[in-house]
C-alpha cells in the first residue's frame, strides 16, 4: 500500500513537470502544475502516514523513507513559498528533483519491505531526524532557486532573451531574495536538528554522521554569514547553494 | 438594411478636431438615440474614446445616410464642412471588419492595448440600454466581442517592446522586478537618456540621479524627472547605491571603465547592476559586462531586440487579421 502511494506521488510529479515544461516551451504558464504537485503531496502524506503507522515513529529509518520524507519536505516548501515565485515555473524546476528522490526510494531494496516497529524511540532522535530532513527540503528548494537564477543570469548575460523560459522566469532580484530566505530557513531548521543530534543518545559509530552533519551545517552558516556581512554575487550564492546541497546529499549517502 | 460606420481617429484627425466630436461616457446612450434620429437610421451605437469617435448605424442607402450624418453633425457641432475630410466611411463587411479590428486593439495607437475592448463594450451597453440598438447591431457587436477575445487569447499581440527605451525598461524589470525599490543614474543629459529614464520613472523607479558635464543641464533634467543632479566627477560615488545606469554622453571614448565598477563592488555588496549604454561611440567599456553581477546592454543589442520584437509583432498582426477574416466569413453577419 505504502509503495503505491509513493508510485502515485511520483507519477503526479512527472505529469505536473512535463505539462509545466510544455507550457513553458510555448511561453505560457500552466497554473495546473500546482494542482498536480498538491496531488503528489497528498500521496506523499499517505505514504508517510502508512510507514509512520508501521514504525510507530517518524518514518526515517531506512534510505527509502529518508528520500521520500525529503521529497515531501521539498514539495511542502515549494507549495508554501511558491507564491513568492511564479509558482508554476518553480514547480517545473522542483518536480524533476521530487521525481528523482522518489524514484531512488522506489529502487528495490531501498525501502524496507516490512518495516518493523521501533521500540524505545527517543524524542531527541526523532527531532534530529525530522528537523534535518525538513531542513534539507528547504535547502533543496534553495538549490532549485539557485539553478533558476543561473539559467536566467546566463540568458541575460548572453542576451538570449527569446525563449519561453526566459519570459517565464521571475526577476533576478526576487529569485535571489527567495534563495536567501530559503537558506536562512533551512539553516535554522538544520541548527535545531544538529542540536537535537548532540542531545540524543548515540553510539560511537554515529559520530561520523554527526561530524558530517556539523560540516554541512558549518558550510551553510559560513555562506549565510559571508552573504550577510561581505555580500556575494548572485552567481556565487546560487552556485554555493547548489554545490552545498549536492555535497550534503553525497555526504549522507556515504557517511 | 446595411451596416455603416462613420468615424475619425488619431490617424485621420488632430486632437482639436477629435475633441469637438468627443462624447462623455454618461451621454453615450443619449447620443446613440440622437444619431438614430439624425441619420434616419433604425439602430445606432456611438463609441467615443480619447483617440476616436465612431458612429455605427443600421440604415438604408449608405451614401445618403453618410451625407445626412455629416451635414447634421456639422450643423449641430458648428464646424465647417471641411471637417468631413477627417472622416472615414465604411459599409457592410468593411464596417464589421473595422469594428473587429478596433475591439481587438489593432486600430489603437498602442497596438494590442486592452482598454479599448472595455470602452467599446461600455458604449454598446449604453446604446443598448437606451434602446438604440436592434437585431443588426446587437448581433454585430456581440460577435465582434467574441472575435476580440479570440484574437487576444490566440495571439500575443501585446507582447514584446518595439522601442529601444521600452526594451531597456523591460530588461530592468526582468532584473529588479518592481522598480519601486530601484535607483537610477543618468550619465549625460541627452534626449535618449531622458526618454529611457522617463520610462523607468513611469514604471515606478524610486529615484533618479543625473550627472552631466554641464551641471546646469543636469539640474534642468533632474528637476524635470523629480530627481537630483550630481557633479559629473561624483558619478562613481553614486554608482555605489544605484541599480540602473543609463549612459549617453557625447564623449569620444569610454568613460565607465572596468576598474571604476570594480571599485564600487564591495560597497554595493555585489548586488546586480544594469548598464544601458545608448551612446555612440560607447560610454561603457565592454569589459564592464564581464563583471559577474553586471548586465551590460549597448544600443546595438537593444536595437536588435527591438527589431526582433517588431518582426514578431508584424507576424502577430498578420495572424490577428487572419483570425478576423476567418471569423467574419463564418459569422454571416446581418447588414454585411
Amino acid at each position: 500500500m505504502d509503495r503505491w502511494f509513493l508510485i502515485a506521488a511520483t507519477l503526479l510529479a512527472v505529469v505536473g513537470g512535463i505539462l509545466g515544461m510544455i507550457s513553458v516551451h510555448r511561453s505560457k504558464r500552466n497554473r495546473l502544475t500546482v494542482a498536480w504537485m498538491i496531488g503528489a503531496l497528498l500521496c506523499q502524506i499517505g505514504f508517510l502516514a502508512v510507514r509512520g503507522e508501521s514504525r510507530a515513529a517518524c518514518p526515517l529509518h531506512d534510505r527509502g523513507e529518508i528520500l521520500a520524507f525529503l521529497a515531501w519536505s521539498l514539495t511542502l516548501f515549494y507549495l508554501l513559498v511558491g507564491p513568492a515565485y511564479r509558482i508554476s515555473l518553480l514547480g517545473v524546476f522542483t518536480a524533476p528533483v521530487v521525481v528523482i528522490f522518489q524514484a531512488l526510494a522506489l529502487i528495490p531494496g531501498t525501502l524496507t519491505a516490512n518495516p518493523m516497529k521501533i521500540a524505545g524511540g527517543n524524542p531527541w532522535h526523532e527531532t534530529h531526524s525530522a528537523m534535518s530532513v525538513l531542513a534539507y527540503g528547504a535547502l533543496a528548494l534553495a538549490a532549485v532557486a539557485g539553478v533558476m537564477f543561473l539559467v536566467l543570469d546566463r540568458q541575460l548575460k548572453e542576451h538570449h532573451l527569446k525563449s519561453g523560459l526566459f519570459r517565464n522566469l521571475p526577476p533576478v532580484r526576487e529569485l535571489l531574495i527567495s534563495l536567501e530566505r530559503l537558506l536562512w530557513l533551512g539553516g535554522g531548521l538544520l541548527t535545531i536538528g544538529i542540536v537535537a543530534g548532540f542531545l540524543m543518545p548515540h553510539t560511537s559509530s554515529a559520530w561520523g554522521h554527526l561530524i558530517a552533519a556539523v560540516a554541512v551545517w558549518a558550510g551553510y552558516i559560513v555562506l549565510l554569514v559571508v552573504k550577510q556581512v561581505r555580500g556575494l554575487t548572485g552567481r556565487r550564492l546560487s552556485l554555493s547553494a547548489v554545490v552545498l546541497f549536492v555535497l550534503s546529499l553525497a555526504v549522507f549517502a556515504f557517511v | 438594411m446595411d451596416l455603416l460606420c462613420l468615424g475619425l481617429n488619431h490617424r485621420t484627425a488632430p486632437v482639436d478636431v477629435r475633441e469637438r466630436f468627443a462624447v462623455g461616457n454618461t451621454k453615450l446612450g443619449e447620443a446613440s438615440n440622437e444619431l438614430v434620429r439624425l441619420a434616419e437610421a433604425t439602430e445606432a451605437v456611438v463609441i467615443s474614446t480619447c483617440n476616436r469617435t465612431e458612429f455605427y448605424l443600421a440604415a438604408d442607402g449608405a451614401r445618403a445616410a453618410f451625407e445626412r450624418i455629416e451635414i447634421r453633425l456639422a450643423q449641430k457641432i458648428q464646424v465647417d464642412s471641411s471637417v468631413a475630410a477627417h472622416f472615414y466611411r465604411k459599409e457592410k463587411a468593411d464596417a464589421a471588419r473595422h469594428l473587429c479590428r478596433v475591439v481587438s486593439g489593432l486600430d489603437s495607437m498602442m497596438l494590442g492595448e486592452t482598454e479599448i475592448f472595455g470602452q467599446v463594450k461600455q458604449a454598446y451597453a449604453s446604446a443598448h440600454e437606451a434602446g438604440a440598438t436592434g437585431a443588426i447591431l446587437n448581433k454585430v457587436f456581440q460577435r465582434a466581442f467574441g472575435v476580440g477575445k479570440k484574437v487576444r487569447t490566440e495571439t500575443s499581440i501585446q507582447e514584446g517592446s518595439t522601442s529601444v527605451g521600452n526594451v531597456a525598461v523591460d530588461l530592468a524589470e526582468k532584473i529588479f522586478g518592481h522598480l519601486k525599490d530601484s535607483e537610477v543614474m543618468i550619465l549625460g543629459a541627452g534626449e535618449m537618456s531622458r526618454i529611457t529614464a522617463q520610462s523607468l520613472v513611469s514604471r515606478g523607479a524610486k529615484s533618479i540621479f543625473v550627472a552631466n558635464r554641464s551641471f546646469d543641464r543636469a539640474q534642468e533634467l533632474a528637476t524635470e524627472m523629480g530627481g537630483s543632479a550630481v557633479l559629473f566627477e561624483d558619478w562613481q560615488k553614486v554608482l555605489e547605491r544605484v541599480d540602473v545606469v543609463i549612459s549617453s554622453t557625447g564623449a569620444p571614448h569610454a568613460i565607465v571603465l572596468r576598474a571604476d565598477v570594480e571599485k564600487a563592488r564591495r560597497a554595493r555588496k555585489y548586488r546586480p547592476l544594469f548598464f544601458i549604454d545608448i551612446a555612440v561611440p560607447r560610454d561603457i567599456d565592454p569589459a564592464v559586462g564581464e563583471i559577474e553581477e553586471v548586465y551590460l546592454y549597448d544600443i546595438d543589442t537593444l536595437e536588435q531586440l527591438a527589431e526582433e520584437a517588431r518582426g514578431r509583432r508584424q507576424l502577430q498582426i498578420e495572424q490577428c487579421e487572419r483570425i478576423i477574416e476567418l471569423e467574419l466569413e463564418k459569422l454571416n453577419l446581418p447588414g454585411t
